[in-house]
């Protein structure tokens, strides 16, 4: 008997213009949605390979070891099609600083060149899945009772010996046999789109989760099933029930995300990143200082002439050239300064490390308020398997954070930070003293560094040109090889299992939804055993 | 008579559930909204005046230390958080927030991570806008879905047409009672929203707002004229309610998900700009031309003797690399406004963007507050430059040679901090709020002139049986 009420309500739906107009919709929007997905994935894949290369070119020119900053770079994620989670807000590229600990990626703006069009935002399957599925629900259930009751066919029903629960059972297979394939259509047309795009590949583990995703879409729709179900049990006529079917999805899909997250930021608040900035300015102010202070404790060279140098605020310095004892003065400042800023790095990790705590614990909060409405939790579900979630994104963050200690360690086994090459690629034999620098170089016109000084102030106060009179071999950075760095520890993304970091996500969001479906299919039935038919 | 229409069609709407319903929600989504403003607001503020602090003491000790640093130091002005954001916020959390200058040139604007946090999903703020735009919106479409083919199917229809009664007078009495109707919510809502903010003392309420508040309201108008209007005509088309309501539904999921949502593909399918790392290897190639050619010792420098004749050199050659940086950026700036304005256009199919378009005007943000920072800062970048030269020419140890990147061979004597020349934003004037309205009013009345009557030629030839 129930397959029979399935049977008459699925046929019953299958010519209704709902069915015809939930149809078209999913047939105009999914393939749209995906398309312009896997546009989107394959424009940040054109970036990937761009940054990718950019990383490789910057490590294969470096010629001493205080200017190797490898740079990780993180592929975008396949599945960032179906659920984009917040892989659009965080960057895809991490730059390893000895002076400071990675805390968040960069590189967001290439994947959207003009950042004005951040002012739009977009869509992905999932949202669309989010927003049709519930309203494709609620429009096939809110008048699963009124509309029978109201034509009168829901009193002669029960005129016969049949049971009410298998009358409600048989409406609900009736809207599963109706919304089933429309749900199939868009993950089988999804897949055939994606299955044409020659740039993405998935992995076994990939398409194990997009089936997870498919039967996340039915417990999705599920819950809203029965929330209309509800809704139709608990009102006497169909507009009413379809009104505050309407009021229930626009609140879960529309208010409650935006609700949740300017709730969040009103409540918990967050220190403002470029006052962190300032704060963690002063620290390296300090750290500064006391390279200043230790600096004052060495003896000085015999001339300061960094003949050809170059360096950078952060450290990085690359010299040829200079006499011996500058360039022995330079090796005692590495000695000290280097292994201080890796510390000072601790130190203003400390700091930074609150700072995302407050951010993290700020999202909890927006998680927490969003769990009252069942898209977000779906969309949860969604990104976490998807692998576009938070927790995805703090793995990979302390994965980098890792491969940093690595490095560091590296550089640390090998002596690097109080060997010359740190910061010069000549050789340590053939350093020379100032005064034989200057006396080559000024083809013998100057002996030594009062001579020149001499020189200077009779020429206009530039002794550059008695300098360049005599070229010595050697003495420009640009004439050595740049360092071979096959032993340096390279990044390597983790490949994860299918089911990796989805233990709480199924304990708690997926345990969620079924509960909140149960719970709404029994009060339904409650209200159903006592629904007033005349 | 269609007084009389508009009476009857508000009486019923008053007393209807979805009156009810929306109203409960639209007020408690205006307090909630306000409220949670106040608060934001109030952090931000504070984060904001911290900041500010911060970087009035560093350019006072650069200024006070050394006035070449000052001219060189590249700088960012980030905007002051709008205290007229509980209007609407025109997504200004997501447009670039900094812009990056010193007093040689204005080098460009970017997207740091200071503007939202982000772990969380991107949102809107539940201002005004947002509520009529999608709340209100939506509560005038459930009025109007079935205004027609609801009173078709319950017979009431082809007996109020069977009196002597015009078909458009029916039609117009119908759409304005569904505007009164949504116009009670609106402004129940804004008044309670004003009356929070009055009493909680933390934002003013200045005669300006108030001004904004009351052209808020016209646009309100407008808007849900629009919205009604498309309401209508669905209910035209269809036969049945349910069927209204469908095509209702749909209309508003591709006004309010579907166009917003797909702008940016469009910008890069349509209006495509040249990629971020292209331009990059352009500078690199224009700057690596004028290396090649720049004379030997243009890049030597000494800290001791700014009369060395090499600084020269690297003064004229950094100034070409400086030159060739921001020409290709700023032709790249443009493209990239342009791209955006066309996109813009692409969407004004959606009354709804088309709206959040003519709020920035109203509040004086979003884009419009963006290109007039943007314009102001370059004017300012002048007025910075000028000043710097003054002080510069008035220091016989400085031989003036301008280098924007280092202070080698400028002055580098400190200079009274209260005579440095500061940015502050100003708010845009009526005028070029109008301005940056007026096209979009005319597009909206249009609008609304269009699809209304093409609703009244569908229902003149209604079939009522």
């Amino acid at each position: 008997m129930i397959w029979k009420i399935a049977k008459k309500e699925f046929l019953l739906n299958l010519v209704s213009s709902r069915f015809v107009i939930g149809f078209l919709l999913c047939l105009f929007l999914i393939p749209f949605t995906v398309t312009v997905n896997i546009d989107d994935y394959d424009s940040r894949m054109r970036v990937y390979r761009v940054d990718k290369a950019n990383a490789e070119n910057s490590l294969k020119y470096v010629r001493v070891y205080s200017y190797l900053r490898p740079e990780v770079v993180k592929p975008p994620q396949p599945l960032s099609i179906f659920c984009q989670g917040i892989s659009g807000n965080v960057g895809n590229r991490v730059k390893i600083w000895l002076g400071e600990k990675p805390l968040f990626a960069t590189g967001k703006a290439a994947i959207r060149d003009n950042p004005l069009l951040n002012s739009f935002f977009s869509i992905d399957f999932v949202g669309i899945i989010a927003i049709v599925m519930s309203l494709l629900a609620l429009i096939f259930t809110y008048d699963a009772c009124t509309r029978e009751k109201e034509e009168g066919t829901l009193k002669l029903q029960l005129s016969n010996s049949l049971g009410r629960y298998k009358i409600l059972l048989g409406k609900v297979l009736g809207v599963y046999l109706t919304l089933l394939p429309i749900v199939l259509f868009c993950y089988i047309l999804s897949t055939i789109l994606i299955l044409h795009s020659p740039n993405i590949s998935f992995s076994a583990g990939d398409w194990g989760r997009i089936i997870l995703l498919f039967f996340a879409s039915l417990l999705y729709f599920t819950v809203f099933v029965f929330i209309g179900l509800l809704i139709s049990t608990r009102l006497k006529s169909s507009i009413t029930s379809i009104i505050v079917c309407l009021f229930f999805w626009v609140f879960f899909v529309f208010i409650v995300p935006n609700l949740a997250v300017y709730m969040a930021e009103s409540l918990k608040k967050v220190q403002s990143y470029d006052n962190l900035q300032y704060v963690l300015q002063d620290l390296d102010k300090e750290f500064q200082n006391r390279c200043d202070e230790y600096y004052k404790t060495l003896e000085p060279p015999d001339w300061g002439m960094n003949w050809n140098h170059s360096s950078d605020l952060y450290g990085g310095r690359i010299l040829a050239g200079c006499s011996s004892s500058k360039m022995e003065h330079w090796r005692k400042k590495y000695v000290f300064s280097v292994p201080l800023r890796i510390d000072y790095a601790d130190k203003k990790w400390n700091l930074q490390k609150s700072y995302l705590d407050s951010l993290d614990e700020q999202r909890n909060f927006a998680e927490m308020i969003s769990l009252i409405s069942p898209s977000e939790v779906f969309r949860l579900v969604s990104a976490s398997l998807c692998r576009t979630d938070v927790a995805s994104h703090y793995r990979f963050m302390d994965r980098v954070r890792r491969y940093r200690d690595e490095f560091i360690d590296f550089l640390r086994d090998r002596n690097i930070f109080s060997s010359f090459i740190y910061f010069t690629p000549q050789p340590q034999e053939t350093f020379m003293t100032a005064d034989e620098f200057i006396s080559i170089r000024t083809g013998g016109e100057c002996k030594n560094l009062k001579e020149l000084n001499e020189w200077r102030d009779a020429h206009g106060g530039s002794f550059m040109k008695i300098l360049r009179k005599v070229e010595i071999p050697g003495t420009t950075y640009s004439e050595y090889p740049f360092l071979d760095l096959s032993d340096v520890p390279v990044f390597r993304l983790q490949s994860e299992n299918l089911l990796a970091g989805l233990k709480q996500v199924f304990l708690k969001k997926v345990a969620g939804l079924i509960i909140v479906s149960v719970v709404f299919f029994y009060l339904s039935f409650l209200s159903f055993l006592r629904y007033d038919v005349r | 008579m269609i007084k009389t229409i508009i009476i009857k069609e508000l009486q019923n709407n008053l007393y209807s559930l979805r009156f009810h319903i929306s109203f409960l929600l639209c007020i408690v989504i205006f307090a909630v909204g306000t409220i949670a403003f106040l608060k934001n607001q109030d952090a931000k503020m504070q984060e904001y005046s911290k900041y500010r602090a911060e970087f009035r003491n560093e350019l006072k000790e650069t200024a006070e230390s050394n006035a070449g640093k000052l001219a060189v130091n590249r700088r960012a002005f980030i905007w002051r958080p709008r205290a007229n954001a509980f209007i609407s916020d025109c997504k200004e959390n997501y447009f670039p927030n900094r812009f990056i200058y010193s007093a040689y040139n204005v080098y460009g604007f970017e997207l740091g991570p200071g503007g939202t946090n982000p772990f969380l999903s991107t949102f809107q703020e539940l201002n005004w806008s947002f509520i009529v735009s999608v709340v209100l919106s939506f509560t005038v479409l459930l009025f109007t879905f079935d205004t027609i083919s609801g009173e078709k199917e319950t017979g009431a229809l082809a007996l109020t047409l069977s009196n002597s009664i015009p078909r458009a007078t029916v039609l117009l009495g119908k759409y304005i009672s569904a505007i009164i109707t949504t116009m009670v919510m609106a402004i129940f809502g804004i008044v309670l929203s004003i009356l929070i903010v009055l009493f909680s003392h933390k934002v003013d309420f200045t005669s300006a707002v108030l001004m904004e508040t009351l052209v808020f309201l016209l646009l309100i108008f407008l808007f849900l004229s629009c919205t009604a209007a498309i309401g209508t005509l669905s209910s035209v088309i269809a036969h049945k309610s349910n069927v209204g309501l469908l095509i209702s539904l749909t209309f508003w999921l591709v006004f309010v998900v579907i166009i917003p949502n797909t702008a940016i593909f469009w910008a890069n399918k349509i209006f495509s700009i040249e990629h971020a790392d292209i331009i990059s290897r352009k500078i690199y190639a224009a700057q690596e031309e004028h290396k090649k050619s720049a004379p030997p010792g243009s890049a030597s420098s000494s800290d001791e003797n700014p009369f060395m004749p090499e600084h020269k050199l690297r003064a004229d050659l950094e100034t070409k690399l400086n030159d060739a940086e921001i020409s290709i950026k700023n032709a790249y700036y443009q493209d990239m406004f342009r791209q955006l304005e066309r996109t813009r256009l692409v969407s004004l199919i959606s009354p709804i963007a088309l709206f959040d378009y003519m709020n920035e005007a109203v509040v004086g943000g979003g884009y419009a507050r963006f290109k007039k920072v943007w314009s102001d800062l370059h004017g300012y970048q002048v007025q910075f430059l000028q000043f710097f030269k003054t002080i510069d020419a008035a220091d016989p140890d400085s031989p003036h040679w301008y280098n924007p990147w280092y202070d080698y061979s400028t002055t580098k004597k400190p200079v009274d901090f209260e005579q440095v020349p500061l940015f502050e934003e100003k708010p845009l004037s009526f005028a070029a709020r109008f301005s940056f309205l007026r096209n979009y009013l005319v597009v909206m009345i249009l609008y609304i002139g269009v699809v209304f009557s093409l609703t009244l030629v569908l229902f003149l030839r209604y079939d009522v049986r």
